[in-house]
């Protein structure tokens, strides 16, 4: 039984066969942005250099008038894989990814967390094309809870950070008292206040005061005092489990 | 047990876990294999259990990363190689077709109906195809199928065969792919391509019988006409097939219903761009040939025939899987 995060945080949970609940974090609309302009460079500039090996082999004439057709043959080739399979075959293979995706820390994966097959991977980046092709339909994931766009849909598929969880370097505040809790909490009430322990260290101080501050009925402080209560109550739930 | 007690006492088995994991992930070997399933059980568990207590990001985050991994690696459906790709070829894919029949006609009739429509409309009113083609589409048609020879013409045109095959992969094959994702336009897309291949190709067709020598263009397309014509409307199976779940979800919601016609449209686009890819290999290195027109006509009927024959009895009285 796993807590449900859904409302402060974008993990999904799936259970597993063996039993156990993983949870996946879902990748925005802004990072998924970014490594697909990293994956149009690398193509940008891969066709580029293929065309340009053509043109030398064809300029130089080393290899007479066959050398040049097939030249033009292998560019002509080559363009097409690099166009529409490359995407195809880095997202089915065993890191999930593409360059641009594992630059950025993505990875395309199924229901259950799991490598996609060679027909998904097809039917999601085939079916990007036109919805690179008619601007308003990218726009569908910002409304998905999960952020999946109408190829996503089709293949089945998740995009999803590599690592399901930040790793938190920093240790937020030290709790300089335990504060009881006065009413008794939901599972995803506890959870959020451990949360915001737990990454507190990551905000700044401004930051922190003004998420605190809608506790204000249950703190009864506002500000740092408010910060310093939560905290408090962080502790006293983790003391008492 | 609190989270530090909790931490200290797992620590040892959470990166020997790690570690078998990363190494199985590498293809290394791994000693004492037989236990890994049991340590990564083992490992699910605590997960499981630091969920219920709340333990933290940091020790909720690190088992459920192993835990993905852990089930990444033994939930892995790998068969055989080329195990899939034959009984694709032998019985998936012809069965699939006439298991979606109406579907196969549709798409034919959004095809052939434009095409034999255009054709006609030149023994009528020769102005609709010049209005459709263009000055420049007829110039090229009346060199390629007129008083030049069209293997010439080709020739000057590509350069060599493999060129042409070259280029009639990236074109046709490209077009496919184009047209299965039109269907995500409410099968818009697809509609329009289908169309418009039908009437320019028809087209062609009905100019040639007006201006040129019908003769070349029939022995020229006839190898590979079954191949290309076929593969492409098989293809726009596929994309119809996720319009149709666009459009008419039915019971289900509207995502799971794309989500099936995803997967129950594969073989299509799968099938259908592969008799393309066939169809250049045929176009590249056989239409082009100096033979007599004879044999190119029976070769082109040959295979006509053998695409049916393929699509009504191919893996018949096979269990569907």
């Amino acid at each position: 039984m796993a807590t449900t995060f859904q409302r402060i945080d974008t993990l999904h949970t799936t259970e597993l066969a063996e039993g156990v609940e993983i949870q996946l974090r879902s990748a925005g609309p802004l990072l998924r942005i970014i490594a697909w302009l990293l994956d149009t460079f690398v193509i940008i500039g891969v066709l580029m250099l293929v065309g340009i090996l053509a043109l030398v082999v064809q300029l130089s004439s080393v290899l007479g008038d066959g050398g040049t057709n097939i030249a033009s043959g292998v560019q002509m080739l080559a363009s097409f894989f690099i166009f529409w399979l490359y995407p195809v075959v880095f997202e089915a293979g065993k890191r999930g990814a593409t360059i641009g995706k594992r630059a950025t820390g993505l990875r395309v994966v199924n229901e259950a967390g799991t490598q996609i097959g060679w027909g998904q991977s097809m039917i999601r980046n085939f079916l990007r094309m036109i919805e690179v092709f008619l601007p308003l339909l990218p726009l569908v994931s910002f409304f998905h809870p999960r952020f999946r766009r109408l190829g996503d849909l089709a293949a089945g598929t998740y995009v999803v950070y590599e690592r399901s969880l930040p790793t938190i370097p920093l240790s937020g505040p030290p709790a300089l008292e335990t504060v009881p809790i006065p009413i008794s909490l939901s599972r995803e009430e506890q959870a959020a206040i451990l949360a915001f322990r737990d990454r507190s260290a990551h905000w700044s101080e401004a930051r922190r005061a003004e998420l605190v501050d809608h506790l204000h009925p249950l703190t009864g402080a506002r500000g740092n005092q408010g910060v310093e209560k939560v905290l408090g109550m962080g502790r006293w739930l983790e003391e008492r489990s | 047990m609190n989270r530090q007690e909790f931490e200290a006492k797992n620590e040892e088995k959470w990166a020997d876990l790690d570690l078998k994991l990363r190494l199985l992930e590498g293809g290394h070997k791994v000693e004492g294999l037989a236990k890994v399933p049991a340590l990564f059980r083992e490992v699910a568990r605590d997960l499981s259990l630091a969920q219920y207590r709340m333990f933290g990001d940091r020790v909720i985050g690190r088992l459920n990363d192993l835990a993905i991994q852990g089930h990444r690696l033994f939930a892995s459906t790998k068969g055989l190689a080329g195990e899939g790709a034959l009984s694709f070829v032998l019985r998936k894919f012809p069965q699939a077709i006439r298991r979606e029949q109406r579907l196969f006609w549709l798409s034919s009739l959004l095809f052939w109906g434009p095409f034999f429509l255009m054709w006609f409309s030149t023994k009528m009113d020769i102005t609709w195809v010049q209005a459709l083609l263009g000055p420049q589409q007829l110039s090229d048609i009346e060199s390629m199928y007129g008083e030049e020879d069209t293997v010439a013409y080709l020739r000057q045109q590509f350069g060599s065969n493999f060129q042409m095959f070259a280029h009639y992969i990236q074109n046709n094959v490209g077009i496919d792919f184009m047209l299965y994702a039109g269907g995500l336009v409410y099968g818009l897309g697809t509609i329009y391509i289908l169309v418009i291949n039908g009437l320019s190709i028809g087209g062609v067709v009905g100019y040639v019988d007006y201006a040129g020598d019908p003769e070349k263009l029939w022995s020229f397309v006839a190898g590979h006409s079954s191949f290309e014509l076929l593969g492409m409307v098989v293809v726009a199976m596929a994309g119809l097939k996720l319009g149709f779940a666009m459009l008419a979800p039915g019971q289900l919601k509207r995502g799971v219903a794309m989500a099936k016609a995803g997967r129950d449209g594969l073989p299509f686009l799968i099938g259908g761009s592969c008799l393309t890819a066939l169809a250049a290999v045929v176009e590249g290195f056989w239409s082009a040939q100096i033979v007599p027109v004879e044999t190119k006509y029976t070769v082109g009927i040959f295979f006509w025939v053998l695409h049916f024959l393929y699509f009504a009895f191919a893996g018949r009285g096979r269990s569907e899987a």
